[in-house]
This record gives structure tokens, C-alpha cells and sequence, in this order.
């Protein structure tokens, strides 16, 4: 590693935002993050993207279609 | 109910319950609650619950991932019954202990592309898989560090209907990908395996997939006159 460290953290932010790094490789990259405000920004961004996905993503099922689904099972089951 | 009724018919009283049988232990790994009253709910029965106990909470989950396959209400329900009737069918192949989840994802995946792909637009292999491009997002690096800070608020602040929209116009793919490691966490080898793609595959469309978002909800952003390139708010707190 002889950069200041930004090109591996920038590489490695994506598979370290979902957790995929080696214990090891992820107390780098966070280590990092703590002293470069470049790269914590960028990281910043990542996590706000997942959490808008979040929860943009909620949903409840309709009644309906867990009164069709019970009925469907009941039905194979009675068979 | 073709095997439960015996089982819970035999089922000992709860003070004598840890050491009567190995499907006790098993259930005590997974759910220990309950053994300790003597009017334990049946959730902590001893033996192995029911599908519909075990596979029905699984529903909003599904319902959720099968409108961002399928676009729209009336096929995420289809496709979801559909799941779960499968599921019910192949239900003695599930291994207690495994990863329930994950199997049914993989099954609605399954069915998805068997079922509704195939009278949907996109092909299976979009030709933009192809490009081995996964360290190309190049632009990301360029952009200012006063701007990103405006562009994570931008994005935080965006109401949930932009980000479904965004979500709904990148391929689907892509989306998927992003929908599985995002909201669902999976592991990029459990994605692998609900999608049936080598890993690297994986990970270039959710590298892609999310390139794509951000770009698209940032300039959402900035049509709603919350521009990335104001300069953000100074010493407001």
C-alpha cells in the first residue's frame, strides 16, 4: 500500500458497507474511513442509499392474499 | 394436517420436556422460549412447527420483493401464492436448521423467471452483464466532497416514491441485486445462489445497480430544487 489509502477504501467500501470484507480488511478500510473525510463522506452517501432503499422498500402483504395462500395450503393438505 | 396432530397429541409436559427427545434439543436451539411456564404458547412445541407457522411470516417479505420483480400489485400476488404453493410441495426437502429464507427467496426467484420473465420485456442475460466494468464507476471519484455531503442528505431526504421509481426504471437485474443485499442483506453468495450467477456477477450488478440509483435519485434530488451543488447549510447548528 503506497497511497494514503483512498484507492483501497474506495474499492472496498461496497463489499464493506454489506459486510463481505475479512475482519482484518474491514478494520482497515474502517480505521481509514476515521481519518480520511473523503472517503467517510463516500461511505456516508453508501449508507444513506441503503436505508432510503429501506425503506422505500417496506410492504405489507394484502389481506387477501394471505387468505388465499392459508386456503391454497389447506387445500393441498387436505388432499 | 397430516403429521402434526400425533406429535402435538404426544407432546410431554413441559417440566419433563428438555431431556425426552432430540427434536427437543432442536427446538430449544431455535426457539427456548416458553419451556419454562406450564401453559408454553405452541410456538415453543418441541417438535417441528408446522410450514404454515414457519414459512407464513416470510409473507410481507416476499410480497415486497416480488413487486420490485413484477411491477405490479395483481402479479406480486400471483407470483407469491405461487411461492408459497411450491414451497408447500417441496417442503419436505427444506433441512430444518437451514437457511428458510434464503430458500424461499430462492423459489420466488424461480418462479419469477420461469412464470413471468418470459412474457416480460427484458432477456434473461441483459448484454450489459457483459462489461466487466465493475471498477468503472470512474465519475464517483470526481465528484466534490462539498457536493457528496449535499448529495447524502439530498438522498436521505427524498420521499419514498422517487426511490421505488428509480428502483423500478434500472434493470431488473440490477434491481434485484440491489434489493437482496440492500433490504434483504443477503450475502453476495447467497445472492449468487437465489440468482444463479457466479459471484463476480454478483457483485458487478450490485456495484451497477446502485451506480445507477444514486445517480438517478440525485438528480431526482436536484429536480425537486434540492440541488447537489448548493453549497451545504453552515453553522445552522
Amino acid at each position: 500500500m503506497t497511497d494514503c489509502g483512498c484507492d483501497k477504501a474506495k474499492k472496498d467500501l461496497e463489499e464493506y458497507l454489506h459486510n463481505e470484507l475479512q475482519a482484518e480488511d474491514a478494520a482497515d478500510i474502517r480505521e481509514h474511513l476515521e481519518n480520511c473525510p473523503d472517503c467517510s463522506e463516500e461511505h456516508q452517501v453508501g449508507v444513506v442509499l441503503i436505508e432510503a432503499v429501506q425503506r422505500a422498500c417496506r410492504e405489507t402483504a394484502p389481506e387477501e392474499l394471505r387468505v388465499q395462500v392459508l386456503s391454497r395450503i389447506r387445500e393441498l393438505q387436505s388432499h | 394436517m397430516p403429521v402434526a396432530p400425533a406429535l402435538l397429541a404426544e407432546r410431554p409436559a413441559p417440566a419433563a420436556g428438555r431431556s425426552w427427545s432430540p427434536a427437543v434439543e432442536l427446538a430449544a436451539m431455535t426457539d427456548d422460549s416458553g419451556f419454562s411456564s406450564d401453559n408454553a404458547p405452541t410456538a415453543a412445541e418441541p417438535v417441528e412447527r408446522p410450514f404454515e407457522e414457519q414459512a407464513l411470516p416470510f409473507m410481507d417479505q416476499l410480497y415486497a420483493a416480488a413487486l420490485r420483480m413484477t411491477r405490479n400489485p395483481s402479479d406480486a400476488q400471483d407470483l407469491v401464492q405461487e411461492t408459497f404453493v411450491k414451497a408447500f410441495a417441496a417442503w419436505s426437502q427444506f433441512r430444518q436448521g437451514t437457511n428458510l429464507k434464503a430458500w424461499l427467496y430462492r423459489i420466488l426467484t424461480n418462479t419469477f423467471i420461469n412464470s413471468y420473465r418470459k412474457k416480460q420485456r427484458e432477456p434473461f442475460q441483459t448484454p450489459i452483464d457483459d462489461l466487466e466494468d465493475w471498477q468503472l464507476g470512474g465519475a464517483e471519484s470526481t465528484t466534490a466532497r462539498a457536493a457528496r455531503s449535499a448529495e447524502a442528505e439530498a438522498i436521505d431526504h427524498l420521499p419514498d416514491s422517487d426511490v421505488k421509481s428509480a428502483l423500478q426504471s434500472i434493470p431488473e437485474d440490477f434491481r434485484m441485486a440491489v434489493y437482496f443485499a440492500d433490504v434483504e442483506g443477503f450475502s453476495y453468495q447467497e445472492i449468487a445462489d437465489i440468482m444463479k450467477t457466479p459471484i463476480g456477477t454478483v457483485m458487478s450488478r450490485l456495484h451497477r445497480g446502485r451506480r445507477m440509483l444514486r445517480d438517478l435519485l440525485t438528480d431526482y434530488a436536484r429536480d425537486r430544487g434540492r440541488a447537489t451543488d448548493t453549497p451545504p447549510a453552515r453553522s445552522t447548528r
